[in-house]
Order: C-alpha cells, then structure tokens, then sequence
C-alpha cells in the first residue's frame, strides 16, 4: 500500500489488510430490513403471528449491525477528506440515517400487540426504508466504483 | 390516511416527551356508565410502576375516620389470597409467579423486567408458594399462632374449604386435601380434581376459586394468555374465562367467557348470582380500558379479546369476530382503567359501620400502564337489593409513597373475618392487614 499522501484513490480508513469493513457489514442490514418487509406484506395478508414475530426480529437484527456499519461508516467518512469531497458521501450518509431511525421508530411500532403492529403504519415503514435503502445502495456502490473509495491501488 | 398516520406518529412521539397523562376526570370512569375515549397506540406505551419498599415498623395503610388497621402477619413471603375457614382460622396463599413464558419478541424480557421491578422489595422475603394458617382465636387482632400448613404448591392464589376438603387452585390444577378446621397441618399429599391451563406460557396466571351456594360446584377464574391475543388466540383455548367444576367427578366446562383476567369469584350473599373482577386490556391509552365489577351469566360472553364495554371493537385483533362482538355483554361496573382489580369480597359482617353492610370491596393492586398511578388502593361499592348501587369510595389508601414514587405495599386479596372486620393480602408488604371498627372487636 502506497501511503496516503500518494494515493489517488479515497482511503477506507476502517479496513482490515485493506478490505473496507462498512462494506462487509452493510449487507446485513440490507438483507435484514428488506426481509422485514416480505415478512410485513406476508403477515399483512395472512395474520399469522409468525411472520410478525420474524419482522421484530429482522428489524433487532438490522438495527443492531446496521448501527457498527453506521459507526464504521463514520469513522471512514472523517478518516479522509476524499471520503467526504466525493458528491455522493453526504447522500449516502444521509439516507442512510434516515432509514436507520426510521428502522428505530418501526421497531417500536412492530412492539405493539397484534394486529397493528405491522397494519398499517410498520408495513409503510419497513416499504419506506426498502426504497431509501435502494438509493442509499447505489449512491454506495458509486462511491466505490466511481471514486474508488477503499479501492487497492 | 397515510400523511395522517404519519401525523398522529408524530403527535404521539411529542406527547411521549412530555410524560404526564392528559387531563380525565378519572371518577367518570367509576360506575355502570363510564366514559369512554377514543383507543391510542403508542410507539412506546406510558409506563410507571411504583417499586415496592415495604412498611416501616408500625406504620399502616390509612381507612376512613373511626376505623382502625393493624398488621394481622407480617413477613409472609408474598401473600395475595386471605381466606377464612369456619373456625375463624385465616388462611394466607402466598404465591411466586410460574417460570417465564417463552420469549416471542425482544419486547418480552423487557416489559417482564419492567413489571418484576414492582413486585418485591430489595431485602423482603422472598416469594414462596405456600399456605400459611394464622389463628386469632379471641379475635383481638393478634394472632396467636402462625404456622405452615402447605409448601412447594404451584403458584396457588385460590382456596376454599367445604365438606372437610381443602381445594386449592394452583395455577395448573385444583388439588383437593381432606381437612378439618381446627387442624394446622397437612400431611396426606393432595389429589387432583381438574387440570387447568398452565404453561408453558401462563400469561394471566392466578386461578381463584369459590364455591356455589349448594356446594356441588366449583368456579376458577382463568385469566388471558397475553394482553391482546399477541401470543397467537390457539393459546387462548378456554382461557379468559371462568369455569364451573363439578366437585364431585371433577368434569369442567366454560362457565362463561371473554372476561380477559378475571379474579376473586364471590356469589352475592343469599343469592346464586356469581361476582367476578376482571382486569382489561393495556396499552390503548392511559384512560382505556377500565377494569370492572360483573355478576356472570352461564354462557355469557363478556367481550375480550374481539371487543371492550360491550360492542367497542379493538383494533388489534385479527380476524375480528363481528358475531361474537354483537352478543358481548356490557359489564354491570366499572371501576377505573389499569387500577389491577384482583379482590373482591361481599361485607357479610357487622363490625363495621351500617354504611358497608351488603357492599362490597375490592383490592386494587396498582397501574402501571399510565403514568400517573390509579388503583393502589382497596375500594368499597355500596349494594342495594344485590346491584351496585352508588358511587365506589377509598376505603384502605396510603399503600403508596408519592414522595418517592414507590409503594410500601400492594393490596390483593380480600376476606371478612369471624369478627367482621376486612382483612386484606398485601404482596409487596408482606402483611396480611385487618380494618375493623375503632372499638375493640367483641
């Protein structure tokens, strides 16, 4: 690795031998919060308590590692001004807190007992975050297919 | 409708900030007719349990001017049910609460944290399942003996004694014991009358017992397995609901039903007219729903989970029932909402002024669903010709320690005595109380 006043590239300044860890965690979430939708949409229109019980739980588990990805993201944010001069940082970065508390929020709502747990105010939450997180995801991979953020040189 | 959802979550989330209940006229909701808001949800729902601290050495809840109350027992290991055998000797069922449900949500462990808190105080005596006989044989208030007469039971709460057998409802059967009053010790192992629904999950888990008025039956109160069917409703079979066991084959069937935690089964004196308390559902707002006082039909349907008050539908409920919903019946009194109506005792005696003769008392455990506290208390409702009859009053108060936010004690169970005088379980305080006349009993 050339040192940092050398590189062109942005650094990920969270990285273990150079993999940047935001990107080994951020699938969790991902995967997570959208399941926690299917999950919504199938408890919707089935009342059966078990798909309600698996939104709860995705969302627990969402919010939890999508919290360390948030933290790492941080950490690789302020690590290097390149980080934050790449346009679509600030975005990025914002969409994605946005979807972490509203995550926050539907997970008190998915506290609730029975029916109106999930219908309807959690089922919009959790479709909100999907959409949020389908922008926040691409603005993302441009950061790293683009501006090369944490890419080896 | 969907900006408008959003709208109310926000409204919500501001009012959460703000942590007081909003003003109510909290006596419109004592009595046949209660007012009604309209059902809340929250993103967090408003919780304040008071922790329990226990009695200072000589210090005693407060009753109206006149009367007076002593500690009968004290240092029973959670005490919830006082019943009165015909000697005049005083059973005590102390109960611990059954193993932990299975943890279905992360909310679970969290709101059972959150109730443990208020069940106990650091240093008291630890929750036992036992049956403790006291004898006060001149009836002066203080006992001369105090003795173990069960041990080990499965979280008890009922009890009742007739024909030489002792039934005590635990919270998975009705055990019967031969036993003559008189006795302060049992010796020959219980048989089982009736199995009730137990664990695994044993949401509501305290089953009262009573007796009809001819003897050949029994009623035990089953109360709900969650608050509002989110533990699926195939964990609810023949649950909210109070049952009638035959005594002699021990074969059981729903008495009636859709009463969500009923407790203290009492037949109004001189009458086959059954009384129960039944404790409503939480979380719909600091004001909903209140807990009430109803004679029981055979086969009536009182309304939980579909319905409350009759014909109001709640929300949370999936598939709804309209059918059920339009034959729920409406409940004869309503006593407040989240006051935790657990006792219930008809005053049989005359000790006690004339104003009570007839009436009846009930134990308020205590809220914890709204932030400011309501129950905490044991109340009176007067009678006429076996109806309530007027406005419910305080009766024994003082159970709470506002300074602190914490109680010293929690009432729960109620029984008159051979003398007359209301003798009350208190869980927290680890007492069984006596209120009497001021004048020394005779």
């Amino acid at each position: 690795m050339r040192p940092d006043n050398e590189r062109e590239r942005p650094r990920s300044t969270a990285s273990i031998f150079g993999h940047p860890i935001h990107a080994m965690l951020v699938p969790f979430p991902v995967t997570c919060f959208v399941g926690a939708f299917v999950t919504d949409i199938v408890y919707s229109r089935t009342a059966n308590l078990q798909w309600q019980y698996f939104s709860i739980w995705l969302l627990a588990a969402g919010l939890l590692v999508g919290g360390l990805a948030a933290m790492v993201g941080f950490i690789d944010y302020f690590g290097d001004s390149r980080v934050r001069r790449a346009r679509p940082a600030n975005w990025h970065m914002g969409i994605n807190l946005l979807a972490w508390v509203l995550s926050l929020i539907n997970a008190f709502v998915h506290s609730r007992d029975g029916w109106t747990a999930v219908v309807p105010e959690g089922l919009i939450l959790s479709g909100i975050v999907v959409l949020l997180l389908l922008v926040s995801g691409w603005l993302g991979q441009s950061l790293v297919y683009r501006h090369g953020v944490g890419v080896e040189e | 409708m969907r900006l408008l959802s959003f709208a109310a979550l926000g409204t919500v989330a501001l009012t959460l900030a703000a942590c007081s209940d909003p003003k109510f006229d909290e006596s419109s909701q004592v009595g046949p007719d209660p007012v009604l808001p309209e059902p809340k949800q929250y993103l967090l729902p408003p919780i304040n349990v008071a922790p329990g601290e226990g009695w200072q050495k000589g210090q005693t809840p407060v009753v109206p001017a006149g009367l007076r109350i002593q500690a009968l027992a004290t240092g029973l290991a959670h005490p919830r049910m006082v019943y009165v055998l015909p000697n005049g000797d005083i059973l005590a069922v102390q109960a611990k609460s059954p193993p932990p449900e299975p943890v279905k949500r992360p909310k679970d462990p969290i709101v059972a944290l959150v109730k443990n808190k208020a069940t106990a105080y650091p240093g008291g005596p630890k929750a036992a399942s036992r049956i403790t006989l006291i004898r006060d044989a001149n009836g002066d208030g203080v006992p001369e003996l105090q003795v173990t007469l069960l041990d080990n039971l499965h979280s008890p709460f009922g009890v009742v004694w007739i024909d030489n057998m002792l039934y005590v409802a635990n919270t998975d059967a009705v055990v019967r014991y031969p036993f003559e009053p008189g006795q302060t010790s049992i010796t020959t192992p219980g048989t089982v009358l009736t199995e009730l629904p137990g664990g695994p999950i044993d949401h509501h888990w305290t089953k009262s017992l009573t007796v009809s008025p001819d003897g050949s039956k029994l009623y035990a109160t089953v109360g709900s397995n969650s608050n509002i069917t989110e533990n699926g409703i195939e964990a609810e079979k023949s649950r909210a609901a109070v049952w009638e066991i035959d005594r002699a084959t021990g074969a059981s069937r729903v008495f009636a039903g859709g009463l969500r935690n009923p407790n203290s089964p009492n037949f109004y004196p001189g009458t086959n007219t059954l009384w129960v308390v039944v404790n409503e559902r939480d979380e719909l707002g600091p004001h909903l729903v209140p807990d009430y006082l109803t004679s029981v039909e055979d086969g009536g349907f009182y309304g939980w989970p579909y319905s409350y008050w009759g014909q109001h539908v709640d929300p949370r409920v999936r598939p709804q029932r309209p059918d059920l919903v339009a034959r729920a019946i409406k409940p004869d009194y309503a006593l407040g909402s989240h006051v935790a109506a657990l006792g219930l005792t008809f005053y049989t005696g005359t000790n006690l002024p004339a104003h009570y003769h007839g009436g009846a008392f009930i134990g308020e455990h205590g809220s914890w669903d709204r932030y400011s506290p309501s129950g905490y208390k044991v109340a009176f409702v007067p009678f006429a010709n076996g109806r309530p009859s007027g406005k419910a009053e305080d009766f024994v108060t003082g159970f709470l320690d506002n300074e602190k936010g914490k109680s010293f004690g929690r009432p729960v169970g109620l029984a008159v005595d051979k003398t007359g005088a209301l003798l009350i379980a208190d869980d927290v305080g680890n007492t069984v109380w006596r209120g009497s006349s001021a004048a020394p009993a005779r």
